[in-house]
């Protein structure tokens, strides 16, 4: 390589400065620090980030693919650091938090021990609804729709001030979706008050 | 087992925080003599845990896209120098001195700056490069130092690559200003 930079090159200190050390004490300390950093940084699953006071959780009988599909196709954040796995491949179970926004969701598997909580698939019908809260909603909608969510109810403006459409994921869950007229309005888009 | 990518190590570490012990071992040396070859062995000293455990906190948000974690360091790593400026400009000072010091003026081998002489020219480009801003230095030293591409310099400094070019432009035009200037002086 040659160009104006070739003197800077010849400048390279460690070309120029036959002294300095190549492999000093430094790897050694450094890393063994680090590594109690680390060590330190490990809080119980839920330490990591504080829950909201009261928050729904969601029975699945396959939570892998719930989690999968809540992120993919709802656009949830997982809040990675609090997942909790147990058993092998054959007795998996999972607990998982997603995010949307300061709201929080559990998830974890059907009828598990203790809990006793089922997921809609099971039994045929459900009793609670998600109320999501979401950023541009229009998008949020064809990116679901594109991903092949099974729509329940069409994006439309409901009168009391929002624009909203409603999803059911793939065990059941009901999911509504929804964006508040002030911050449609907010990102300079239009609301059917302003006609 | 095939070598895990950077990006897989750092996901990993997400549930097993001890798998970024890997990152220090792949990338320390590297990220070590950078700092060197910027502010001294001394200050390298104390800043090259700090790069990793920024590193490590900051996990969460690495791009799992990028395989390969090393400009992201560069990047991190740029950022704690930024307050070791003065210590920076002391030492491409002396670098600049000693490499006076080492050719004489009239070897033959200096192509790069012709018929000037070697005293005079280390000193000053020493000092252009001191006197750029921040952010032209940065681009500069990690693309003509440390040999990163306009990609990975603009990852490691968190820029377009438009960016990256233009910032090298502008210092390439501060470069080639020196030689009126020297030759005046002569």
């Amino acid at each position: 390589m040659s160009d104006e930079f070739d003197s800077l090159r010849r400048l390279r200190p460690d070309r120029v400065h036959p002294d300095d050390p190549a492999e000093p004490p430094v790897f050694e300390r450094e890393k063994e620090r680090l590594m109690s950093t680390i060590d330190a940084s490990l809080p119980g699953p839920l330490g990591v980030m504080r829950m909201p006071d009261i928050y729904p959780r969601l029975a699945y009988e396959d939570e892998r693919a719930a989690l999968d599909y809540l992120v993919r196709v709802f656009q949830l954040d997982e809040i990675r650091e609090a997942r909790i796995e147990h058993g092998e491949e054959w007795d998996y179970t999972m607990l998982a938090w997603v995010r949307a926004g300061e709201g929080v969701v559990m998830i974890g598997h059907a009828n598990a021990e203790v809990h006793r909580i089922h997921s809609p698939k099971t039994i045929g019908n459900t009793t609670v609804q998600m109320m999501v809260y979401v950023h541009d909603v229009d998008a949020h909608y064809a990116h679901a729709v594109a991903a092949g969510a099974d729509i329940t109810m069409e994006i439309e403006d409901a009168f009391y001030g929002e624009r909203r459409y409603e999803a059911t994921d793939l065990e059941g869950h009901r999911w509504h979706f929804a964006e508040r007229f002030e911050d449609i309005k907010a990102r300079g888009r239009t609301v059917p008050d302003d006609a | 087992m095939a070598a895990e990518s950077d990006a897989e190590l750092i996901a990993a570490s997400l549930e097993e925080p001890g798998c970024f012990g890997a990152v220090f071992d792949r990338h320390a040396t590297v990220v070590f003599r950078y700092l060197v070859r910027r502010v001294g062995v001394d200050e390298a000293d104390a800043l090259l845990g700090e790069v990793f455990r920024v590193a490590f906190e900051k996990r969460a948000t690495y791009d799992t896209a990028r395989a390969n974690a090393r400009p992201w360091l560069y990047g991190i790593a740029t950022n704690l120098l930024a307050r070791h400026r003065r210590g920076e400009a002391r030492r491409i000072r002396a670098t600049a001195r000693l490499l006076a010091r080492q050719q004489p003026a009239d070897d033959p081998a200096d192509r790069v700056v012709g018929t000037l002489d070697a005293r005079e020219l280390w000193p000053h480009v020493a000092e252009a490069v001191a006197a750029l801003p921040e952010e032209e230095r940065d681009a500069l030293l990690l693309y003509a130092w440390e040999e990163l591409s306009y990609e990975e310099v603009a990852d490691a400094l968190g820029v377009p690559v438009g960016t990256v070019r233009s910032r090298l432009n502008r210092a390439r035009v501060r470069l080639r200003e020196l030689r009126p200037t020297i030759g005046r002086e002569q």
